[in-house]
């Protein structure tokens, strides 16, 4: 008779959490910045995001505008107050306060605005990307503390924003590229907002640039755009060069469909990340790029880690 | 003009049947700060879908040539009421107060006059 040493048992992970992960890591690292309440900036492909005490206290990217130009844009601040307010800011004493102790903003409207501003850039800042992101650790954005976002629920929202743009039209190529306006049969009556972002499309602006002309929101204009693109009324503009090979190594991101200032043309989509024999199809990339499928973000965090070392 | 915090609070407090309010930005669906709510209720979610029906509303008016503005749309279940109320913003950029009320509580006219008052105290 032998005896038979069971093996110890497998650990099992637990699905709930498992699923909760994949699905709420839009960025590992900054859950774990969060966990150990870190102050600093957090600078990702897409933008920056400023934590004071593992809160998110601001947030920019390149793609949308700062809170100064939401605030100036429709003349809710003067430019030369804003300018004042910065200039006198230190580390002690933020902008916010000047602004609200010079009697110059309302708090709620500074919070609502700063609310919009900070979700609007983490939207693009949190956009997935090819290379991981670096935290420098130092003091608090000179802003000062307005309302601090913890970290789920600025990842849970931006997760949401995903799915409404995929909603709506589940194509993310006229997000980035110059927009062209297409003729449809059939026209839709447009609000005034979408009219005054139609009147602006020449083919050579993209999103970013519209959303900066009108002092709009970036995601808001993105709301816009796509609403646009799924009437039929615009489309983004194809490219007339031939696709050129990249020699870059940030072509590797382009291939990801990250949002950048520069639109990847339509070639440079279906190229190979490296080591990979067979290019997907540009639409398969594209799906790629903005799935939000467990198994495909857990496959780019482990590319993201491995590529950390 | 208060904070958004006290403004909801408020809403809360002295709107007799109120179980939660939220303050709503209608192009992304986001709420911009909520109070009050339950589990079983979340306030953001109910934010969210609330944006469609605001939108659907715009749509149809804007269908019908109709030129004037939605104040407030009220909508009875066996139980609540919901109420929302538009606010358009300086910045042109929509913002919604959207109010839970237990029917067996509350006096809509009295609701609906508080809901305009406090969406003047906002004034965003």
């Amino acid at each position: 008779m032998t005896v038979v040493d069971l093996p110890p048992p497998l650990p099992v992970r637990d699905k709930a959490t498992a699923v909760e992960r994949a699905w709420g890591g839009v960025s590992p690292m900054l859950t774990r910045l969060a966990a150990e309440r870190a102050t600093g900036v957090l600078v990702r492909e897409g933008g920056a995001l400023h934590l004071d005490g593992g809160l998110v206290t601001y947030a920019e990217s390149p793609l949308a505008l700062g809170l100064d130009a939401l605030l100036t844009a429709h003349g809710t601040v003067r430019g030369e107050v804003w300018r004042e307010a910065l200039s006198r800011a230190d580390e002690h004493r933020g902008v916010a306060r000047f602004l609200l102790s010079g009697g110059h903003l309302a708090e709620g409207a500074l919070q609502l605005c700063h609310l919009a501003a900070l979700y609007d850039a983490a939207y693009f800042a949190l956009a997935p990307s090819s290379t991981p992101g670096r935290f420098r650790y130092g003091v608090g954005h000179r802003l000062g503390a307005v309302v601090p976002v913890p970290v789920a629920a600025l990842e849970r929202e931006t997760l949401r924003r995903r799915d409404l743009l995929h909603r709506i039209w589940p194509d993310p190529r006229p997000d980035q590229a110059p927009l062209v306006r297409t003729r449809t049969a059939a026209a839709p009556r447009l609000t005034g907002r979408q009219q005054s972002l139609l009147d602006r499309i020449d083919g050579t602006r993209t999103a970013a640039d519209l959303a900066r002309e009108l002092g709009r929101q970036a995601f808001h204009t993105l709301v816009d755009v796509r609403r646009l693109a799924a009437a039929g009324l615009i489309a983004p503009r194809p490219s007339p060069e031939p696709p050129s090979p990249p020699t870059a190594p940030g072509a590797a991101s382009a291939a990801y469909g990250v949002p950048g200032p520069v639109p990847p043309p339509p070639g440079a989509a279906g190229l190979p990340p490296p080591g990979l024999a067979d290019p997907p199809p540009p639409d398969i990339a594209e799906r790629l790029a903005h799935t939000t499928d467990p198994h495909i973000t857990l496959l780019k965090r482990l590319r993201d880690a491995l590529e950390a070392l | 003009m208060a904070n958004t915090e006290t403004c909801l609070k408020e809403a809360l407090a002295s709107i007799e049947g109120a179980t939660g309010v939220a303050l709503v930005d209608y192009t992304s669906g986001m709420a911009l700060g909520t109070m009050g709510g339950s589990k079983t209720f979340d306030l953001n979610v109910a934010a969210a879908g609330n944006t469609d029906v605001v939108r659907a509303k715009m749509r149809t008016m804007e269908h019908l040539g109709l030129k004037g503005e939605i104040e407030d749309i009220l909508i009875t279940l066996s139980d609540q009421y919901h109420l929302i109320r538009l606010i358009s913003g300086r910045g042109g950029n929509g913002l919604f107060l959207y109010l839970v009320l237990d029917a067996k509580r509350s006096n809509l006219a009295m609701a609906r006059h508080q809901l305009k008052r406090i969406e003047q105290d906002l004034e965003v």
